[in-house]
Formats: C-alpha cells, sequence, structure tokens
C-alpha cells in the first residue's frame, strides 16, 4: 500500500509543516485538483505543495494553477514545479496579435541547454507516472529587474551616471545569453520585463520561463529581439514615458518637447523610443538603437548580434 | 538565345497562386524559357503539438495540401498553353520533417528567402518571383518579410513580386 501524506512527512521528519494533509498524487493530469498539503511524488523525489503560484499585475492576483510551490522533503529546499498544461493564446502587441502556446516540451529542452548557466533559471524536468513532463524549478532568490530598477530612489540624471553604466553591462551579458539561445537554435519565446531578474545576492540578472512558443516562420526570432529593445528602453528611461508622462515631467504642455508619432515605439505606439528628446543627456549612439523600435525606424535588427554590435560601443562611450 | 530559367517560390496561398498566374500570362508563347515551382516546407512547430502523433498527422497533411497545389498549379499552366515539358516542381524538406528522406538540400527553418536564394543560385535561376502579402511595418519588424529580404539580397537574378 502506497504511503500517506502524513507517513511521508513523518518520513521526512517534516516536523514544521502543520497545514493540510491532503493526497499523494503520482499522476498530475488533473493539476486543478493538486493543491497545498498535497505531495507530488515522481522520479525520486516527493514534493509537498505549499500553494498555487500566482502572477501580480496592476495589483491583482492571477492564479497559475500548474505551477506549484513546493517544498523538496528530500532536502527540504523550495522548488516551483511547474506541471503539464497545454494552451493556446494570442498575445496582443499593438494592433498586432500573435498566437502563442506553452509548451511543456520546449521549456524542458532550454533546461537541459542552459544546465550550469547562471544567466538563466535552473532546473531539470522528470515524468510523471503518466508521462506527463514536469518542470522541477530552483526559486530565482531575488527581483524582477525592472521593479528593482524603479526602486532605486534617485533621479534620472543620477540613475543614468550612477546606475546605468553597471546595469547595462549586465543587460548585454543577458542579451548574450539570449543570443546563445538563438544559436542553438532556440528562442526565449517571452521577453518581458518579469522575465528578467535580479539575483540579491549576486547581483547577476537571470531569465525565468522558457515555455512559450509562436511559430513564425521567416524571422522566428523577431520576438525575442523586439522584446529586448522594450527592455532596453525600460533600462534605458527608467521606466517607460506616455504623451502624459511627458507632460507631467515639463510641469505644462508648453514646456514639454514636440514629439511626432515616429518618436513613439512602432508596436506600442504610446511608449517614447526617442528618450534624448526627455533626457538629453543620453548619449546619441545610444538613443539610435532605442530608435531603431521606434515607428520613424528603416531599417530593424533581425538578430541578437546585430542589436550588440550597436549596443556594445555606447556602453563603452559611457564608461 | 539562351533558356531563362524562371523560379517560382509558392507557399500555397492565393499570393503565390497569382505570381504563378501572372508568370504564366507573361510567358506565354514565348519559347526558350523553364519553370520551376519551388516550395520550401515549413511545417508545424513540433513544440505547440501535446502528442508526436498529432504533430505527424499534421505533417502529413500539409505535405498533402502542398503536392496538391502544386500539381494544381502546374495544370493551370498548361491552360496558358505551356507545354507540360517546360514546368517542373521542386519541394524542399524541412530538416525536421518526420516524412523526410535524405535530401541534399533541406530547410533549417531559419529563412524561406535565405532558402530560395540558395535555390535559385545552385539551380542558375535567372528570374526569381514571389508573391507579396502586404505586411505592415510593426508585422514586417516581428515576422519578417519573405519579399523584402529577397530583394535586398538577392544577386545575379532578376526579382519579380508580384502583389
Amino acid at each position: 500500500m502506497s504511503e500517506s501524506v502524513k507517513q511521508i512527512l513523518n518520513r521526512f521528519q517534516s516536523d514544521a509543516y502543520m497545514g493540510r494533509q491532503g493526497r499523494v498524487y503520482t499522476d498530475t493530469s488533473d493539476f486543478m485538483r493538486i493543491t497545498g498539503g498535497d505531495v507530488i511524488v515522481f522520479g525520486d523525489g516527493h514534493y509537498l505543495v505549499l500553494r498555487d503560484e500566482v502572477e501580480r499585475s496592476y495589483g491583482v492576483e492571477d492564479p497559475k494553477y500548474w505551477v506549484k510551490r513546493c517544498r523538496h522533503l528530500e532536502s527540504g529546499e523550495r522548488r516551483l514545479l511547474k506541471l503539464v498544461f497545454y494552451e493556446k493564446f494570442f498575445l496582443r502587441m499593438g494592433d498586432i496579435k500573435i498566437t502563442c502556446y506553452r509548451s511543456p516540451r520546449k521549456e524542458a529542452r532550454i533546461l537541459d541547454l542552459v544546465r550550469g548557466d547562471s544567466r538563466f533559471m535552473q532546473g531539470f524536468s522528470a515524468e510523471d507516472e503518466k508521462g506527463n513532463t514536469i518542470r522541477v524549478l530552483d526559486v530565482v532568490k531575488g527581483k524582477r529587474l525592472d521593479n528593482w530598477i524603479y526602486g532605486l530612489d534617485v533621479d534620472h540624471k543620477t540613475y543614468f551616471f550612477s546606475y546605468l553604466p553597471q546595469i547595462l553591462e549586465k543587460f548585454i551579458g543577458a542579451c548574450e545569453a539570449i543570443a546563445y539561445l538563438h544559436a542553438k537554435g532556440e528562442k526565449h519565446g517571452d521577453i518581458r520585463r518579469d522575465h528578467l531578474w535580479r539575483e540579491t545576492r549576486s547581483g547577476d540578472y537571470v531569465w525565468i520561463d522558457f515555455d512559450y512558443t509562436f511559430d513564425f516562420h521567416e524571422n522566428p526570432f523577431g520576438l525575442d529581439v523586439f522584446g529586448l529593445g522594450g527592455l532596453l528602453l525600460y533600462i534605458v528611461g527608467k521606466g517607460f514615458y506616455s504623451q502624459k508622462d511627458i507632460i507631467r515631467i515639463f510641469g505644462d504642455e508648453k514646456q514639454a518637447p514636440d514629439m511626432e508619432p515616429g518618436d513613439f515605439l512602432l508596436v506600442f505606439k504610446n511608449r517614447l523610443a526617442n528618450l534624448q528628446k526627455i533626457f538629453p543627456y543620453i548619449p546619441k549612439e545610444l538613443n539610435w538603437v532605442l530608435m531603431h523600435f521606434s515607428a520613424s525606424a528603416s531599417v530593424y535588427y533581425e538578430t541578437v548580434d546585430e542589436f550588440l554590435s550597436e549596443l556594445r560601443p555606447c556602453l563603452k562611450n559611457m564608461g | 538565345m539562351d533558356t531563362n530559367k524562371i523560379l517560382v517560390a509558392i507557399d500555397g496561398s492565393e499570393n503565390s497562386k497569382r505570381a504563378v498566374e501572372y508568370v504564366a500570362d507573361i510567358v506565354k508563347g514565348c519559347r526558350d524559357f523553364e519553370i520551376t515551382l519551388l516550395h520550401i516546407e515549413r511545417l508545424p512547430d513540433r513544440d505547440v503539438f501535446p502528442e508526436e502523433d498529432a504533430w505527424k498527422k499534421e505533417c502529413v497533411a500539409h505535405r498533402l495540401k502542398i503536392e496538391s497545389f502544386l500539381s494544381e498549379n502546374k495544370k493551370m499552366m498548361a491552360e496558358y498553353s505551356i507545354p507540360e515539358k517546360m514546368v517542373s516542381t521542386d519541394y524542399m524538406e524541412s530538416c525536421d520533417s518526420p516524412l523526410a528522406g535524405e535530401p541534399s538540400y533541406c530547410s533549417r527553418g531559419t529563412s524561406i528567402a535565405r532558402d530560395i536564394l540558395h535555390v535559385a543560385e545552385k539551380g542558375h535561376f535567372d528570374t526569381v518571383v514571389i508573391g507579396r502579402r502586404g505586411v505592415s511595418k510593426a508585422e514586417e519588424f516581428m515576422f519578417g518579410s519573405v519579399s523584402n529580404k529577397i530583394i535586398h539580397s538577392g544577386r545575379d537574378c532578376t526579382i519579380w513580386v508580384v502583389q
């Protein structure tokens, strides 16, 4: 007869756990039923489920029922378990609708590819008794990079001269990590602000979440390059700036510099790309890189290497 | 006079059908030409299918659809009184295809334009013809544009882009 949760917890001397003692799951297909107090058993491991992961956006918590915050009972370490959830959904970027998919298979493959590479979240995959590919992820101990930058309590000019050179250097390292994936025929698939974290102890930047994929044929890495451009814009600007924000910065509309549609991003038309107009100390070379993502651009970066070949000299000039 | 070799890239869309019709209309009554209808295989991404079998089924369906499209377009050329022997078809397999044999060259799936230009160069084609979808600037940035890439990268051949 298989063990109960109580027996398992006793065996691992997990006396700190005082909550609900639920069921033991060896088949994770019905992940909605698995909740705090249950134990998931697969491979050589026992994982006590603490709760479902949640995504926080604009103060609203959106539960991700297929991602479980767990304690690995053998080691006592915290782990995230991503259970199999196939999802097709539409991502809207400005006027463009992109069909995206969630692929456990892709994420499992990338975890193997980047094992030991601290630029990426670490983990491994294993199958449960029904052949579901579960991804076991180490928890990144840190903060989202954008939140960390936002939280730096300095004005933009101080930020630009005192913090940005170090941040940009690390960001270039993060871009090189994405170039590495592309060279191996893989894409991150969902490069956005909440998927680049800053590890507290080392200060290193770590990419997370590789399970998104999409079916672009001519420009398979285009969305990743676009995502890097958006991140760079946030990093250089210490935030995004809409027309309203610009007026707020300058006090009133008359004081604010004239803006044209070409000064804003090509896809998100309310985000200023031409940051030099509001922060004139931004060097023209760096601004030029940002302008490649603007509505006035006539050439685009097709690869991360092209993007980096113009971004690296900007860092040198800032030193 | 040298034979003019024309490569028409088709993807199974209405735009590519229009490109074939355009070529047929231009060359009808001419002599000394050869037309190749080329398809670069673009299979659905394996990662988006939960099951291997479902993906393979989709790959088979894709291939059948395109083979039928190639054959229909070849027949359509005959309606323009273009002799059958002047028209051939070429199906470049994806390197990831579960149905692939051992092709001498396969598509790695990173650029259709590059694959088309590779065939054009190796086959010494004089003219490359491609249909155009008409994408927005933002779409071109995100998804890429085969016709634009061919216009910019094509060498030693004439390029016709059919709208």
